[in-house]
Order: C-alpha cells, then sequence, then structure tokens
C-alpha cells in the first residue's frame, strides 16, 4: 500500500494508532508524532527507484547524498539536449600515397572541410640504409672466398628488396645462379661488408656478427625443440632420481655422524672409571670388541654426562640437594616424559630422597636413560636402512638376498626397558647437547 | 649468642673448598576434627614444620623461617625466629606452602622449600599418632648445602647446641628410606648400563652390517655397468 502510496506521490497518514480509546471509539484520536530519525525528502524529480537504492530500511544517511537537483534542475530534465547545428559533411575523395612508388591512387572518406595533406601513413614506410660500394672498393676491400662479386651484389640487392629480413632473403635467393646459403651465411657476409665498409667511412663503432655462434644457438634450440616426449619424460625422470639420490646422500651423512658421536659417547661412559662407583656392584660391563679410545680427556668425561648435562653446583653459596637433581630445562619434554615413564617402570620416584649419593647415581641414571633412549633410536634408525639397502641390493640381484644379523631385527629384541614408539622416531641431536625437541 | 669480633659479616672472605651440610626435615602434620565446623567450616587442624634431622639448635644459624600461606588466610605471611620453626592452623583444604629460610649471615642468600599441604591421604602420606588422637603426616628429608660458607657462617655452623635431651626422632624413618632408595637406583643403574653396553654392541654390529650391505651394493652395481 505503501508503495502505490508512493508511486501516486501521496503523503501517507500515519496509520491510526490502536489504542484502548480508539477500539472504544473515543473522539479523542491523538495526532502520532513521528520519533524516528528525520528522513531527508525525495529530490524533486528523482525517480522513486533512485532513490529507494539511496536509503535502505533502517534508514541510514545514504553514503552520497544529492545537493544539485534545484540548482541545476537536475533530475526534471528527460531528454539530452542534442547539438542544433547542421552535420558535416563527408565526401569520397582520391588520395595518393607517397611511400608508394606506383603512384596508384586510392580512394577514401573525408571531410572536404579539411585541409588536403600528405597521406599521413606515409611516414611509417621506413627504408633502410644500405652499404653501397664501387667496382675499386669491391675490388681493393670486400674480396672474399666463396663469394663473388655478382653473388654480393645479389645479395645487396635482395637486402634492399626484402628490407633486410634475412629468413626471407635466405628464402629467395637465386639458388638456380648460386649455391644455397643458411642464413648466417647471408648475415655474416652482409654484416662484414657493413663493417669494412663502416671502418672505412672512419666510423669508430663497427657492428660485429658472430655467425659461428649463432650456428650452434640454433643447432642447440632445434635439439630442444625436436626432443620426443620419451626423451622429455626421460630427462625428467633423471631429474628427479638425481635430486633423490643427493637427498639421500646427505641424509646417510648425517646419520653416520649421529651414529659416530652417540658410539664415542657409549665408549667414553662405560671406560670412564666413576670415582663413587666403590659401591656399586662389581658388574663391570665388558665390551671386548671395542677398541679403547678414550685416555686422555677421560678428567674431563667424569663431569660430563653422557645424556644430560646437569649443571654443576661448584658456586659459593647455599642451595637444596634437591635442586641438583633438577632436570636442566633445555632437555625438552619429550625426554623428560620418556625419562619419567622409563622410571616409573622401574619402579623408583620421581624425586627421591636428596642425599649426596642418591643425587648423583640417579641423575647419572637419568643421563643414562636418555643414553639409552637415544641409542635406541639410532638402531632403529640403523635397522630401517638395513631393510633399505636389502631392498636395493634385491632390486640390483633378482633372487638374491642380503641376511640382516636377527640381533638386528626389532622383533626379537631383548631389551627390557621398552621405549615408546614415539620416542624413537627422530631423537638425532648429539647427547652431549641435549637438543630442544 | 657471643659472636668473635674478628669476623663480622663484612669481614669475610668465603672459605673455598669447604662444604657444610646440613640435613632437615620438612611438611606437615594434620588430625581430621571429625566432622566439620560449624562456624568457618574448617576441617581439619594442621602443623607446618621445618626441623633439623640431627638433634641440633638451627637457631645457631637460621636467623628466621618464612611461611607463606595461601592467601585466604588472615596474615597469610607467618614469620618464626626460634625453634620450633612451626606454624599451626586449622583450614579444609590443601595448598602449596613457601617455607623460606633465612640464614643469620645476610651474604648467604635464603633457601626456599615447597611443600604441599596434606590434610588427606595419598602416595606420600603416612598414619601417625598424635596427642589428640590418630593424624597423618606428610614429610620430606632434604639437605641444605652451603658451599664456600662465609667465615661468620661457618663459625656458626660448626659451632651448634644440641636441641633436646631427650631423642631426637621423626615421624618417618629416612635412614631406611636413603638405603632402599640408593639400592634401588644403583640397581636401575646396573640394569640401564647393561643394556646400553648391549644396545652398544648392536648398534656396533649394525654400523658394520649397514657397510658390508653398502659394499655389496657397490659391487653389484659395478657388476652391473660391467653387463
Amino acid at each position: 500500500m505503501a508503495d502505490v502510496r508512493d508511486i501516486m506521490e501521496l503523503e501517507r497518514p500515519p496509520t491510526p494508532e490502536i489504542t484502548r480509546e480508539s477500539i472504544l471509539g473515543a473522539d479523542k484520536v491523538k495526532k502520532r508524532i513521528s520519533t524516528g530519525p528525520k528522513v531527508p525528502k525525495r529530490p524533486e524529480g528523482m525517480h522513486r527507484e533512485v532513490y529507494a537504492l539511496l536509503y535502505n530500511d533502517t534508514k541510514d544517511a545514504p553514503p552520497l547524498f544529492p545537493t544539485d537537483s534545484i540548482r541545476n534542475n537536475g533530475y526534471k530534465q528527460t531528454k539530452i539536449k542534442l547539438g542544433m547545428r547542421k552535420p558535416r559533411k563527408w565526401a569520397w575523395i582520391p588520395f595518393t600515397n607517397p611511400a608508394r612508388t606506383d603512384n596508384a591512387t586510392f580512394y577514401h572518406w573525408r571531410r572536404p572541410s579539411d585541409e588536403p595533406k600528405e597521406y599521413p601513413f606515409a611516414k611509417f614506410n621506413k627504408k633502410v640504409d644500405l652499404p653501397s660500394y664501387t667496382d675499386v672498393e669491391y675490388q681493393q676491400h670486400l674480396k672474399c672466398d666463396g663469394w663473388t662479386k655478382e653473388e654480393t651484389d645479389h645479395l645487396i640487392d635482395l637486402a634492399q628488396r626484402f628490407d633486410l629480413r634475412f629468413i626471407i632473403m635466405a628464402d629467395r635467393y637465386d639458388t638456380e645462379k648460386y649455391s644455397k646459403r643458411s642464413v648466417e651465411d647471408l648475415k655474416d657476409r652482409f654484416y662484414k661488408i657493413c663493417g669494412i665498409l663502416a671502418k672505412l667511412s672512419g666510423e669508430k663503432k663497427i657492428y660485429t656478427y658472430d655467425a659461428e655462434h649463432e650456428r650452434r644457438r640454433k643447432e642447440q634450440l632445434k635439439k630442444l625443440q625436436e626432443r620426443k616426449p620419451e626423451q622429455i619424460e626421460e630427462e625428467q625422470f633423471l631429474l628427479g632420481e638425481l635430486k633423490k639420490i643427493e637427498a639421500r646422500k646427505k641424509e646417510r651423512e648425517r646419520k653416520t655422524q649421529d651414529l659416530q658421536k652417540l658410539i664415542s659417547q657409549a665408549d667414553n661412559q662405560n671406560e670412564t672409571p666413576r670415582k663413587i662407583d666403590k659401591k656399586l656392584p662389581k658388574k663391570k660391563i665388558a665390551n671386548p670388541s671395542r677398541p679403547s679410545r678414550v685416555d686422555t680427556n677421560h678428567i674431563l668425561q667424569v663431569i660430563e654426562t653422557a645424556g644430560i648435562k646437569f649443571p654443576d653446583y661448584k658456586n659459593s653459596g647455599v642451595s637444596l640437594r634437591s635442586q641438583r637433581m633438577k632436570l636442566p630445562t633445555n632437555l625438552g619434554q619429550k625426554k623428560s616424559k620418556g625419562i619419567e615413564q622409563i622410571l616409573q617402570e622401574l619402579g623408583l620416584e620421581l624425586n627421591p630422597t636428596p642425599t649426596e649419593e642418591v643425587c648423583l647415581h640417579f641423575n647419572e641414571l637419568r643421563s643414562d636413560i636418555v643414553l639409552l633412549m637415544e641409542i635406541k633410536a639410532a638402531l632403529s634408525t640403523c635397522e630401517f636402512e638395513l631393510q633399505s639397502l636389502r631392498h636395493q641390493y634385491e632390486a640390483l640381484n633378482p633372487g638374491k638376498t642380503l641376511t640382516i644379523p636377527p640381533q638386528l631385527l626389532s622383533g626379537n629384541s631383548e631389551s627390557e626397558i621398552k621405549v615408546a614408539s614415539g620416542e624413537i622416531i627422530d631423537v638425532v641431536g648429539s647427547p652431549g647437547t641435549p637438543s630442544n625437541t | 649468642m657471643s659472636l668473635p669480633t674478628d669476623f663480622g659479616p663484612d669481614s669475610g672472605g668465603r672459605m673455598k673448598g669447604l662444604c657444610i651440610i646440613k640435613p632437615i626435615v620438612y611438611g606437615n602434620i594434620a588430625r581430621y576434627f571429625g566432622k566439620k565446623r560449624e562456624e568457618d567450616g574448617h576441617t581439619h587442624q594442621w602443623t607446618v614444620y621445618v626441623k633439623p634431622y640431627n638433634n641440633e639448635d638451627m637457631s645457631g644459624y637460621v636467623k628466621k623461617v618464612h611461611f607463606k600461606l595461601h592467601e585466604s588466610y588472615a596474615n597469610q605471611n607467618r614469620i618464626v625466629v626460634k625453634p620450633p620453626y612451626e606454624i599451626s592452623e586449622t583450614g579444609w583444604g590443601e595448598f602449596e606452602i613457601v617455607i623460606k629460610i633465612h640464614f643469620h649471615d645476610p651474604n648467604e642468600r635464603p633457601v626456599t622449600l615447597y611443600h604441599i599441604l596434606k590434610l588427606f591421604h595419598s602416595g606420600n602420606t603416612q598414619d601417625v599418632t598424635m596427642e589428640l588422637g590418630k593424624g597423618l603426616v606428610s614429610e620430606s628429608y632434604d639437605e641444605i648445602v652451603f658451599q664456600d660458607p662465609t667465615q661468620l657462617m661457618h663459625h656458626l655452623l660448626t659451632n651448634t647446641k644440641q636441641l633436646t635431651l631427650a631423642r631426637w626422632e621423626h615421624n618417618t624413618d629416612f635412614e631406611a628410606k636413603k638405603e632402599k632408595t640408593l639400592k634401588a637406583i644403583l640397581e636401575a643403574k646396573a640394569k640401564t648400563r647393561a643394556e646400553i653396553s648391549m644396545l652398544k654392541n648392536k648398534l656396533k654390529l649394525a654400523k658394520e652390517t649397514i657397510s658390508n650391505f653398502k659394499e655389496e651394493i657397490a659391487k653389484s652395481q659395478d657388476n652391473q655397468f660391467l653387463v
């Protein structure tokens, strides 16, 4: 209803308010006063649909508001004011193109009122400056093996005719009279002539043309272009393989280094005499196969525990014994969780009664546990590598295989302490400096 | 306490290489009222304490012990300057008590202990007989290590008096516990060491096998190229 009223441009009477009085037919009809924000009036002449675009239902202020409607009679004008002058005339007029040599006459539409000018597109017909030489000059300077004067003239003539488009020149070359020449041959001869003549006329800047290089370049492009799909595929495949090989090589080197570190660490640990080992039950671990390597710096190694480096409490001052059993914060959560788990499996307290001895051995134990976890991780890496090497071997020698020593297979591991499978994956940091993984 | 005058707090360098250890026991005992108290809902009476492990008067070298209770207690910072270093309170909940031990020599930094007040039985608590019936105790052993003490501190630490003429004992038999713990740790260590050496040999074998395999592969690759 409101729309229709709008279209008719009728003022909308206020909706009669339903009150007790109106229902009861009371005479007093209150004039409803609009409390909402005053909406700007629709400019005169503006179409209702346009106006509706400016104002939405919430009656927000419009982003743009017409201000010129009154001054310019803006929305009232219904038609564009078109010019009242008479149209100018066009005529079918002949013209000549000075770029043409044949004086051919063509016609085009032009206003007769415009001044007749030179054909404006004639200037785009550029001509190259070509070298010219006399017989004497040729005899003195331009003689060349394999080129006669006639053939050279023919070349210059072609250059003239085809504006140095060498591809076309090679195509139109007079092969009946002269031998077939390639684009490079033509260019080579032409630019040499240009060079010599330029030198004679005393120019300093002389262009040279490396025909040999150009030939090689084209040959290469041709080869690249003429590869067969299979060849392209093979090339991609080989490139991929190369990348893989390099990645694997890097990985292997890294692992070998880690392994080396671990082994030497383990060696150090078992071979260093420990001052407080007196109370240890005499279960000296025998390692006959290992060459003893560390002798000189074992004093250092006593202080440096292998798996965890606990801070020294050599500083003066008061401290609590239990503080020395705190795991270093740089150990990483994964390792501390692993230690916790193993300690629980061993039936040990996480915070034992801190006496000096307990403290020392407890720290050493946890250090050993870290080392153990790392060795286990390394072992599983090794096992994985062995498997992959075996596959590689089997691929190379069909029907043959390599035997992995049975004790290296994780299936019959004799280890009593299980490491959570999560621990095995990526412990590669050197055990001496616990990584922050 | 009479102090010799030749070394005051400022006189002193530290006595290098010297290390004095003072074992202590800290924790709490708690007793259940038997019912919830009407006025404030408290259920337990408890006492948190720090005491020397050996029979000696800690006040010789301890200036004060600072107990920091839960913030819901009126004046949560309680300071005790002479033995027994303990605070008795009532309450209904367990919380962490921060115990700070200050020493007479201001050059020695105070040490901080953390104790979870225990009112209910759990893994680390045990029954104890108290004056007013049964209760529980949760206590820990620790050692205060004085590395290179100052001269003043050294004097104080080495000249302590007995705390009591009576038998000085604790609710927990720490000697037995120490022995048990050490034994368990040593066993675990030996076990771990043995396993390490076994795994290490395995690792060696693995490495050798890997290099053998690699040689084999290299050989067969060469053969392939020859064929």
